[in-house]
């Protein structure tokens, strides 16, 4: 797996957020809540989750609407609702790359892949643990597991958060979420130190003809995956404060922006 | 120092076990049930392990019974006042929920205004209602209107913070000029100086304090003084 990065951004006008990132496939997302519910999406009984997902670049089309509705699924088990009826829980969630491979860019580029919606749900997840205010069930991980494309005689590969450089030579990719909560069952999987999960959602698809065995090898190496985002989200507790940021990231962001930065005043002729 | 992310189990057993915020007891899959954490943050528990609750900050408030909070006043509906104290829902206020108020003596608030008021209730489906009296005297004992003065926002456990008697800043502040304060529990502070700039001074460092926004400590607080003209 690529290098976790969490960082908690502590944007001004909402409740919690948070930047996570597969190296450098990035998402950050934000989170307010319980807060006022126009009428017309107030429900009796729980809290409204109203998700809305923007693209890099070019305005949310119907991928994001799809992905919206996506993450509604996964969050909706894993948040206490009920205990805020009549209220409303906003998160916004945005990609922070586009790439050669077009993720990120919306219904202009190929839509989201794998990775990105998976640091998109790492993301959220980070941002309600920021919050603090809507109580959780659990954490939820999740992770993308990509297929290299094979001929049919062996088993195919399955390679673990492919980076994008990678993502061409795939013949097969899907993102996992899992659910992380002393309240599920325990599995054969499970380690001591990590919560038992249960997998919320996954659009693992493949060109190749349905193989159940190889969804359930999809399925175990994405659990693995996600125990490591897991640990990493445990860690970044003792940062929640802003007064204790990480120094790593900030760090290497600033080294990114002066590299960036071209000095051009030469060339520019009045 | 035990951090905790929600949906860990959270090893609280006492006969007497009482969970404050953050904690559950919910049923496991295995049949027991046990105290499970609901937010992120310390787990902290009272000398004779009875108290069990978990630390954390957060900026948005959730009404609870017996609070303190600092209001405003948003509109009138009949007897009753409209304030809003930072929660999903606007809290009533009734028009005679103050120290010696009846029918023909009431206070005179107008929309706008401030107060220092009670949590009387704060259910998951109704909302909330306040009062201006302490709870058991039935005297004002510092609720009712704020006059004059200024609102500074802050995360929620700056509040608590301020609210500790034994927390440094206020002391600090106090020995270089008089201040007044109201501290609600729901991310508000009030604050009255003679002076402009003494206000602005006591905004700012409860702003630079504030473990949401730098979490200064004394030190760097007296330097950070030091800058400011006051």
């Amino acid at each position: 797996m690529r290098d976790l990065s969490i960082v908690y951004e502590g944007l001004d006008r909402v409740d919690g957020s948070a930047r996570f990132g597969f190296g450098s496939t990035k998402s950050l997302s934000s989170v307010s809540g319980p807060i006022e519910v126009r009428p017309t999406l107030e429900n009796p009984s729980q809290a409204t989750l109203d998700i809305q997902i923007r693209p890099l670049a070019a305005i949310a089309g119907t991928d994001s609407k799809a992905l919206s509705s996506t993450l509604k699924s996964i969050f909706a088990p894993a948040l206490f609702l009920s205990h805020h009826p009549r209220t409303l829980v906003q998160i916004v969630g945005q990609a922070l790359c586009g790439s050669e491979s077009g993720s990120g860019l919306g219904s202009a580029g190929r839509g989201w892949n794998a990775s990105l919606t998976a640091s998109l749900v790492n993301a959220t997840s980070a941002a309600f643990v920021n919050a603090g205010s809507v109580p959780m069930k659990g954490v939820v991980c999740a992770v993308s597991v990509g297929r290299l494309q094979s001929d049919g005689s062996r088993p195919a590969t399955l390679i673990l958060d492919p980076e994008e450089a990678e993502l061409p030579r795939l013949a097969g990719s899907g993102c996992f979420a899992f659910l992380f909560s002393a309240v599920l069952a325990t599995s054969p999987l499970s380690s001591a130190e990590v919560p038992p999960c249960s997998l919320l959602w996954t659009n693992y698809t493949t060109a190749a003809p349905f193989d159940v065995s190889e969804l359930s090898a999809a399925r175990g190496l994405a659990e693995k995956g996600a125990h490591e985002v897991w640990l990493k989200m445990k860690e970044s507790v003792g940062y929640l404060d802003k007064s204790i940021s990480p120094k790593v990231d900030v760090k290497t962001a600033v080294e990114e922006s002066s590299t960036g930065m071209e000095v051009d005043d030469e060339k520019v002729e009045i | 120092m035990s951090l905790v992310l929600p949906g860990e189990q959270v090893p609280a057993q006492h006969v007497n076990l009482k969970l404050g915020p953050g904690l559950l007891h919910l049923p496991l899959a295995s049949g027991q049930s046990a105290a499970v954490s609901t937010k992120a943050g310390e787990v902290k528990h009272s000398a004779n392990r009875n108290k069990w609750w978990i630390e954390g900050n957060s900026r948005r408030y959730v009404p609870a019974p017996q609070e303190s909070v600092i209001g405003v006043v948003v509109a009138r509906s009949g007897e009753s006042w409209r304030v809003d104290i930072g929660s999903a829902h606007t809290a009533s206020l009734d028009g005679l929920a103050f120290e010696g108020a009846t029918k023909r003596n009431r206070p005179n608030l107008k929309v706008g205004s401030l107060l220092y008021a009670r949590v009387s209730l704060a259910h998951k489906d109704m909302e909330p209602e306040l009062e201006c009296f302490d709870a058991q005297t039935r005297k004002a004992e510092g609720f009712g209107e704020l006059k004059g003065g200024f609102l500074v926002q802050c995360s929620l456990k700056m509040c608590r913070l301020l609210l500790d008697p034994k927390h440094f800043l206020f002391p600090l502040l106090g020995a270089r000029f008089p201040l007044e304060t109201a501290v609600g529990i729901n991310g508000r502070v009030w604050i009255n100086c003679k002076e402009p700039r003494q206000t602005i001074a006591v905004a700012r460092c409860i702003e630079a304090v504030d473990p949401d926004g730098g979490g200064m400590d004394e030190v760097a607080i007296k330097k950070f003084l030091g800058t400011l003209d006051v």
